[in-house]
């Protein structure tokens, strides 16, 4: 009888639908605004058109519309969705600056690897419009700046499927008293193929539970890992972060990796000492790799470690000792330098690992501040005018540059760099 | 010369030099493969060109005929991309030249005439026409509104209402720009 019902509905909803497509036409054929002939074939429709030259179209359109255009029909929304990968991507290296300076208010600028500014946007009030990062192929960094430029609703946005983003490089200098764990983790597997170093550099209001070996975990292998909160005048926070996430860190391959971490009370000793037997095993060199005995380039893994309540200089030394002084690979130097007054542990401590032959340095730190090296500056646009003089090379490089560009809206910047797709090689 | 037919019924017939035919990959594809076969002689029925679009298509490749061969991009591989038919050459920019602009059927009246044509310049794969067809149509909606586009594309809306009110807090952000 269900079944009778159902069938029914479905006789009655396919009468109502040839009903509506009858009435459409016959309007069609009275009001004759349909260009004046009747569509006696399907191909002369253009939503009768195979998806490439809908593709083809798509292709042209400026970034935001073909986000509005998932409107248009449920056909659309399928091409688009189906191509936004495949899409001509604007801007094959940048960066992405998103600041709140003012309450409410959100600026999203996209600076190009030549710090030339393309764009900016200011949104105010909810409304988060990132859709000119459709056909971004970022490649540079994101860097979440001044103010709740991290807020729940950007990260929810920035990581929505259609979207293509692949910055090498996330930076949370922000407030973060709006990102809630869930959308940080989803934001962090999105960027996950692609990205490579993962700064909390003097981020404020990092809550308890926002942080989290799992939430790092999302991002993947990372070269770089700093987690450094601001905590000017008060007591730092603890933050929830582990021995695991340590571990992962030792898969970095880079030439100059990093782990620099803050207030992390759950990485301990034993934890460190697994890191340096890991690092070890990694940097032993393969049989029949050969390192070329006059390669210049030092590279340094560096760990620091600040106000983490379980590691101590005493401590590591007592975990790691054998491993610290095992002499047939490695070199080991023990410096201790002034202490600085009012600090726990009060020393700055530093062990060097030397991995002779492949010319690599662990670099154990204590009570150090972060490497500036490794700090990312917010980027900013090279200011120049065409008036003024050259002041260096660099300038004149550019000067050929439309000077009007920097105005310009991304819409007219339309041009079709090549997708790099390298990051995915190693995922 | 080489003779293409339309679908039409009495089928129409056209003569091309076969330099000028040669613009579409499809039909040079097949002529390859039926060297040696005397092809002026053989009518190539075209069976998705109707006659008008056979007409212009015609006259798009006799214009053109002499054009230098595009430059032949090393193509982008896309390893993560499950679309067989993502053709990635990429031009740099897309710029009508006047003739086209002139030759394009742009007016209103004519638009269906203008999808036939984007339709027929798939089927037979001449890249260029597609590509100043598929700019313009891209010029035309570009700026325009979601209704207005698909009023203009004949496209239905099929989307329930609660689909289209979900897409739309999907994506509300993307508008006010």
């Amino acid at each position: 009888m269900a079944a009778l019902e159902a069938e029914n509905a479905r006789l009655q909803a396919e009468i109502d639908r040839l009903g509506r497509t009858l009435t459409d036409v016959s309007e069609r054929i009275v009001s004759g605004r349909l260009t004046g002939e009747l569509p006696d074939n399907f191909l002369e429709q253009f939503s009768q058109l195979p998806d490439r030259p809908l593709e083809h179209v798509l292709r042209f359109l400026p970034a935001l519309q073909v986000a509005q255009m998932r409107h248009v029909s449920r056909r659309f929304n399928h091409v688009i969705r189906k191509c936004s990968k495949s899409m001509p991507k604007k801007g094959s290296k940048g960066s992405v600056v998103f600041k709140s300076c003012n309450a409410g208010e959100l600026t999203v600028a996209w600076i190009d690897d030549r710090s030339i500014q393309v764009a900016e946007k200011k949104l105010t009030g909810d409304e988060v419009a990132l859709s000119e990062l459709l056909r971004f192929c970022i490649s540079g960094s994101i860097y979440f700046g001044e103010g709740l430029s991290a807020a729940d609703k950007v990260l929810d946005q920035l990581s929505k499927a259609w979207l293509t983003i692949r910055p090498e490089v996330v930076v949370f200098a922000g407030d973060l008293s709006q990102t809630s764990r869930d959308s940080l983790r989803a934001f962090l597997v999105k960027v996950e193929p692609s990205i490579r170093r993962l700064n909390f550099q003097y981020t404020r209001n990092i809550d308890d539970a926002l942080l989290s070996d799992d939430v790092i975990g999302a991002a993947g292998r990372l070269d770089g890992l700093m987690i450094m909160p601001m905590f000017l005048g008060s007591k730092l926070r603890d933050i929830n972060i582990g021995d695991r996430t340590l571990l992962a860190m030792a898969d970095a391959d880079h030439i100059s990796s990093y782990g620099s971490v803050a207030g992390c009370s759950s990485i301990t000793p034993s934890g460190i000492r697994a890191f340096v037997e890991k690092w070890i095993k990694k940097e032993r060199p393969k049989p029949g790799r050969q390192f070329s005995c006059c390669r210049k380039i030092q590279q340094l893994y560096e760990l620091s470690f600040y106000n983490c309540a379980n590691v101590t200089p005493a401590a590591v030394e007592e975990a790691c000792g054998d491993l610290l002084k095992k002499g047939t690979m490695m070199a080991v130097t023990r410096a201790s330098s002034v202490s600085e007054p009012g600090e726990r542990n009060g020393q700055q401590v530093s062990f060097t690992v030397l991995c002779p032959s492949s010319n690599r340095y662990l670099h154990i730190r204590f009570h150090i501040a972060p490497n500036p090296a490794h700090i990312v500056f917010e980027p900013r646009p090279v200011n120049f005018a065409k008036d003024k003089f050259v002041f260096n090379d660099y300038v004149n490089n550019h000067e050929d540059l439309d000077p009007e560009m920097e105005d310009d809206d991304i819409d007219d910047y339309d041009g079709y760099d090549a997708i790099d797709y390298d990051d995915d090689e190693d995922n | 010369m080489i003779q293409l037919c339309s679908n039409d019924d009495p089928p129409v017939s056209f003569t091309v030099p076969r330099k000028a035919v040669e613009l579409s990959k499809t039909i040079k594809t097949m002529l390859e493969d039926l060297e040696g076969f005397d092809m002026e002689q053989t009518p190539i029925p075209l069976p998705n060109v109707d006659a008008p679009t056979l007409e212009l298509i015609v006259k798009w490749v006799e214009q053109h005929q002499d054009d230098p061969p595009p430059v032949e991009k090393p193509r982008v591989e896309d390893d993560d991309s499950d679309d067989s038919d993502a053709d990635d050459d990429q031009e740099p920019e897309v710029v009508i030249p006047e003739w086209d602009k002139k030759f394009l059927p742009t007016d209103d009246e004519q638009k269906n005439q203008l999808f036939k044509l984007l339709n027929a310049a798939n089927y037979l794969e001449i890249k260029p026409l597609l590509d100043i067809g598929c700019k313009y149509v891209a010029d035309k909606i570009s700026g325009q509104t979601v209704e207005w586009v698909r009023d203009y594309l004949n496209m239905e809306n099929d989307y329930t209402p609660e689909e289209e009110a979900k897409l739309k807090e999907e994506i509300a952000w993307a508008e006010g720009l």
